[in-house]
């Protein structure tokens, strides 16, 4: 079985943006991977006018949003990379131990790649309003800039969604047959992982190495 | 899980359940369709009681217990949807027919004569065959009462299983086996239903359905479904608007299940807001065609605006008082201090930019006026901004029809596509149905801060009757788009904060074309006109004269309330504003400059192209002739203006 993977489109998101946007992608991804009995839940945005359906599992909900915390977390602390939150689904393998190591093994069936950019604006919002301004100041031409990018963004995660449905519809083969136990959905993990410009060129080493191909770093 | 509910363990029973998968599958995807677009079965229970009225006593009895198993089918559970559970009984048909679920917009047009829509419902009676269905019609109909309705079909969802004879399926089917199990069909159904309850939710007819189930007015819309089981093929000129996604299909043993949907793209001409309904007319003499009696009239006077300060006031009570009726061109209604103010550039007519040139030659004396347009002084603090004198010309406004092509500090006019007899836009573009009232406060702002010692009060005045006349006529001839004006942007986008803006200004009445005759205009430099940065655009249909300001462009908000002010009674079409032309006595009042009566001439042409829109094409491109003029004028008096300045 082979690993499938989804590098999604890379989304430009403000600060206040990512919980939204994160929680909107990996509902959506896991939506279509809870094949258990589920009764859907519609969200809609707030901040857009998306809405997007979760499985309705409260616990599901948890993970995800403790997950999205982390990544809030990350992105504050290593402001200028760019960060990157990996699902994964895997099927668990019980290898058999090997003298004292009774791992169990994780064999990747799939993984969805979720790059977010979160813009470092310095919050130079002025306070001055519509009414006071005797100049056409930079302040509205701010403030249409920003419609412009959440309109653009809003674009951009509607693309996403769209590349998620597509990439499940198309991709259906490596699906391993559905558990019959308990949980909703296929056993998942969530990664999060910052890299900056150079580490790029780490990823593409690994990969690769995964893929064999000896192909030179450029 | 429902396979359990499956025993035997022979082809023939695989086979049937294979059927029994695939029935499940049509009616799990028409419930998952139509209860995210048909509003009659969610929020709306009253008419869900009545739409459930037929059908229940003899589905509840049997199939309650059907549909709560129904319920686990594909591990999805939805709520009960009656639209479905009617269609159903309707879609008898075998499983080797497709299912076509029609999505309808039922668009109201209000006031119109009633004509008879009752074909259109025996249309849908025959189609539907059911009583149910022409419930859903009805109760549509007792809503929208004898009103002229249209339709369109804005979704299309084809749910089909193709069956292959021979069973050589196992192309694509699972590698792993020669026919796919059913476990794997099953699991790929489930998949395939749920990538069809995301996707379902993520298409531009669903922010219509949601607009429907939470608005508690009655709104100008409907929508409709229609299940058949054959494709009434779209024409040419829809599918071009209509976009298709083909769901990846379900191999089985012996055939596929496809499900594609074929979607309108972008349904921004359906506004969710309510609007009351106002009489389409069509106003014929609005203001008078330019093109027609005005243009000779400008030709033939000369012009006599000798008239001194006080002219405008007895103008402006003319004006006023003779909105609807045709004065003689002697009575300029257009405000005088467009005259006297030094203009430097000559006004174009609304659909022309104007460059904001003199503007900050006015800012000194700007204060003076301003005290005393006090209402207005929420919109103008903004507006005095100066704006740079060399803002680009004027655009020719049929390149600018519909998108203005506005800077920072211009307020382009354009005149929109119905003006110039060219088509409605046909694009997509936000209508902006309120834009006039933003202008006309802009304008008076921009008047405002045009010095020279104008009476500006009286022309404030002027502007606000003219403004609330405007929007009268406006209102009443927007016509057909009527109840799309009604600030579709407000539903359309509801993170944009530029509706609140606009929302502001919508409730000054104010709308509506004006002429753009503009001393005021030129010299301010404002173009009185933009467009709301989205390129929102004013809805073709309204009378000619329509500004399109842009939000943020103060300079444009005083053009246009400048030429607002001075705009001529709808009615006066050319033949008052003729009057302005050569007014070279109006230029007295203002600093004396050589371009005074470069001036007056663009001033003249501009109140006649400004007056009223055309009804031909030839009068279209009369205007569109008489904007280059403009456009010429004022770029060779830019040209000397710098050269003048320079020396």
């Amino acid at each position: 079985m082979n690993c499938e993977v989804c590098r999604l489109k890379e989304l430009e998101v403000e600060h206040f943006e990512i919980r939204e946007v994160l929680r909107c992608i990996l509902h959506t991804i896991l939506f279509h991977r809870a094949l258990g009995l589920v009764r859907p839940k519609d969200v809609d945005l707030e901040l857009f006018e998306i809405t997007y359906v979760q499985c309705g599992n409260v616990e599901l909900e948890k993970k995800i949003d403790e997950k999205i915390d982390q990544f809030i977390d990350r992105v504050e602390k290593h402001p200028n990379k760019k960060n990157q939150i990996c699902l994964s689904f895997y099927e668990v393998k019980n290898k058999q131990a090997v003298w004292f190591t009774n791992k169990v093994e994780r064999l990747y069936w799939e993984q969805w790649y979720i790059s977010l950019n979160v813009a470092q604006q310095p919050k130079s919002h002025s306070g001055k309003s519509y009414y006071s301004k005797v100049v056409v100041d930079p302040g509205e031409s701010a403030l249409e800039e920003r419609s412009h990018r959440r309109a653009a963004l809003e674009a951009s995660l509607r693309e996403v969604l769209f590349q998620i449905i597509k990439f499940v519809n198309e991709k259906k083969d490596h699906v391993p047959p559905i558990p019959n136990l308990e949980g909703l959905s296929f056993p998942y993990e969530i990664t999060i992982s910052s890299s900056s410009d150079s580490a790029s060129g780490m990823d593409m080493f690994k990969r690769m190495l995964q893929t064999g191909h000896p192909t030179m770093l450029s | 899980m429902s396979m359990a509910l499956y025993h035997g363990n022979t082809q023939s029973s695989e086979a049937a359940k294979m059927e029994q998968i695939i029935t499940e599958f049509f009616a799990k995807s028409r419930q998952i369709i139509l209860e995210s677009r048909c509003p009659h079965v969610s929020s709306r229970n009253y008419s869900g009681e009545q739409m459930m009225s037929s059908p229940s006593p003899s589905s509840s009895s049997s199939s309650s217990s059907s549909i709560r198993g129904r319920d686990k089918w594909f591990n999805l559970a939805l709520r009960d949807c009656p639209a479905a559970i009617e269609s159903i009984d309707f879609w008898r048909q075998s499983n080797l027919e497709p299912m076509v679920v029609d999505i309808i917009l039922v668009q109201r047009l209000s006031d119109w004569d009633p004509m008879s829509y009752s074909p259109r419902r025996d249309l849908v009676r025959n189609l539907s065959g059911k009583e149910r269905f022409q419930n859903c019609w009805s109760s549509e109909d007792d809503e929208f009462g004898c009103d002229m309705k249209t339709e369109k079909i804005i979704e299309r969802w084809v749910v089909q299983y193709e069956s292959r004879k021979g069973g050589r399926d196992c192309s694509s089917g699972s590698k792993r086996s020669i026919a796919p199990s059913l476990h794997t069909l099953y699991k790929k159904s489930i998949l395939l239903l749920r990538s069809l309850y995301a996707m379902v939710r993520l298409l531009p007819a669903y922010k219509l359905y949601r607009d429907l189930i939470s608005s508690g007015q009655i709104l100008t819309f409907n929508l409709a479904h229609r299940v058949s089981s054959f494709v009434e093929p779209f024409t040419h000129r829809e599918e071009s608007e209509m976009q298709q996604f083909e769901f990846t299909p379900v191999e089985t043993f012996s055939g596929r299940l496809c499900l594609s949907v074929t979607y309108r793209s972008s349904l921004l001409d359906v506004s969710s807001e309510p609007s009351t309904p106002m009489t389409p007319q069509f106003i014929q003499d609005y203001v008078g065609s330019p093109m027609a009696d005005p243009l000779k009239r400008l030709l033939s006077f000369p012009v006599p605006q000798g008239s001194p300060c006080s002219s405008p006031f007895g103008r402006r009570h003319s004006w006023s008082h003779d909105f609807y009726t045709p004065s003689p061109p002697s009575a300029l209604p257009s405000p005088s201090p467009a005259y006297s103010d030094s203009r430097a550039s000559i006004s174009k007519p609304s659909s022309h930019c104007l460059p904001p040139r003199s503007l900050p030659r006015h800012l000194p004396e700007t204060p003076q006026r301003h005290k005393n347009n006090t209402n207005l002084d929420a919109y103008w603090p903004s507006i005095f901004s100066p704006s740079p004198s060399t803002s680009p010309p004027a655009h020719l406004p049929s390149s600018h029809k519909s998108k203005a092509l506005l800077r920072s500090e211009s307020a382009p006019v354009s005149i929109p596509a119905s003006k110039l007899g060219s088509t409605p836009l046909s694009n997509n573009n936000q209508i902006l149905p309120r834009s006039p009232p933003l202008k006309v406060k802009r304008n008076s702002a921009s008047k405002t801060q045009r010095s020279s010692g104008l009476v500006q009060t009286s022309t404030v005045d002027k502007l606000f009757s003219f403004g609330k006349y405007e929007n009268k006529r406006c209102s009443g001839s927007s016509g057909v788009k009527l109840s799309s004006n009604s600030s579709p942007q407000k539903s359309f986008s509801r993170s944009s904060s530029k509706l609140s803006f606009q929302d502001d200004f919508d409730d000054s009445e104010f709308s509506g074309p004006f002429v753009v005759d503009d001393d005021d205009m030129a010299d301010r430099g404002s173009r009185p006109g933009s467009f709301d940065q989205r390129g929102l655009i004013r809805d073709p249909l309204e009378p000619r004269g329509l500004f399109q300001v842009r939000k943020s462009q103060d300079a444009a908000v005083a053009a246009l309330v400048h030429v607002l002010k001075r705009a001529p009674p709808l009615r006066q079409d050319i033949s008052n504003s003729i009057d302005l032309s050569p007014s070279s006595s109006h230029v007295t009042l203002t600093n004396p400059t050589e371009e005074r009566n470069e001036k007056s001439e663009l001033r003249v042409q501009s109140a006649v192209i400004s007056v009223a829109s055309p009804k031909t094409t030839s009068a279209a491109l009369e205007e569109l002739r008489g904007y280059r003029e403009m456009k010429d004028l004022l770029l060779r008096q830019k040209g000397m203006r710098s050269h003048t300045q320079a020396k």
